[in-house]
């Protein structure tokens, strides 16, 4: 081991090592093995000016919908594989398929699938950032309209 | 006055006191009055903080005294007047340089990819809203919300007030509730 007692072979072992971890760590930020999707599925309506307590840490994100009372309907997790897809059963015989498409810069891409009784209401791309979330709203429900809260982490 | 992103961005320079005494008071100010400017103060502290620690301690490992001999060298050796910028340079672009140009640029590198593991949501301050790449909403009206405080992008799907769904709830014919 005499070759690592000299200083510059030792800031070339030192740099080669950095070198190896910088990839691991870039190439673990752009390859998650999985996505862990939440959605959660809310009423909102103007009957009352009810808050459900289950939505505590959303009214900032909900405010600029301008209605007075929102409800939890349904809050579901699941875990998706980087290059699959997963569907998830909405109020009102609809359904949500989420697809994870891409990781760039600590943003997941999804493609998500809003279908009512099997007709096709919306298709959506959106990059959102890692642990982040959007809102799709507007299905009509219950003399309320349809919230959800599409959220991703990836793993 | 000026606002958080503005702030934020100049927290960096205030830090290292590269400001001017009115901007470095403007920044003092409302770091006072404002929570989150001052959370982004408090975790970019804490990056300076350990990158310096990390530096500090990676660079006692080093052994100056080969390059404190070649110091001694140069500086007991009669140079000629031309010899001046070529021995400038050899100083300059010294391979103990590189070598360190290398390791240290990596683990800047390294540094800024991680903080996101050590300080989470130190980026969101930038840029946390999510992005509608396309949207077919098979000929419904969409519209199109990103709301400043919250970061929050919302989809919002609705009829015409004379749409086509006659049964449709009046809540959801009306335009979007926002």
């Amino acid at each position: 081991m005499r070759v690592l007692t000299n200083p510059r072979n030792q800031l070339r072992l030192f740099s080669l090592v950095l070198i190896l971890v910088a990839r691991w760590v870039v190439a673990a930020e752009k390859n998650p093995q999985f996505v862990q999707v939440t959605i959660r599925s809310i009423l909102a309506e103007n009957k009352s000016d009810e808050y459900d307590p289950k939505l505590k840490g959303m009214e900032q994100q909900l405010k600029p919908l301008k209605y007075r009372s929102y409800r939890l309907l349904k809050a579901e997790d699941q875990t998706v594989p980087s290059q699959g897809s997963r569907s998830f059963e909405i109020p009102g015989g609809r359904s949500l398929t989420v697809a994870p498409q891409d990781f760039q810069n600590n943003r997941i891409a999804l493609k998500v699938r809003l279908t009512e009784r099997d007709k096709p209401v919306i298709d959506t791309t959106v990059a959102i950032p890692n642990k982040g979330n959007f809102i799709l709203g507007g299905p009509p429900h219950e003399g309320g309209v349809l919230v959800l809260s599409i959220s991703a982490t990836a793993q | 006055m000026r606002d958080c992103e503005s702030i934020r961005e100049s927290i960096g320079r205030w830090l290292d006191g590269e400001l001017d005494t009115a901007e470095s008071e403007a920044i003092s100010a409302h770091l006072a009055s404002c929570g989150e400017c001052k959370k982004a103060q408090r975790q970019l502290e804490t990056m300076q903080q350990t990158l310096k620690t990390t530096l500090l301690t990676e660079a006692q490992k080093v052994e100056f005294l080969p390059f404190w001999r070649g110091v001694q060298v140069r500086l007991a050796r009669k140079t000629a007047w031309y010899e001046h910028p070529l021995a400038r340079a050899r100083e300059t672009f010294t391979l103990s340089r590189a070598a360190w140009l290398v390791p240290a640029s990596i683990a800047v590198v390294l540094a800024v990819l991680s903080l996101e593991s050590y300080i989470p949501g130190w980026r969101e301050g930038r840029n946390s809203f999510a992005n509608v790449e396309s949207i077919d909403a098979y000929g419904r009206n969409v519209a199109l919300l990103r709301e400043n405080e919250s970061k929050t992008t919302v989809i919002w799907l609705y009829e015409d007030q004379e749409g086509e769904n006659e049964s449709a709830d009046e809540s959801a014919k009306s335009a979007p509730a926002f």
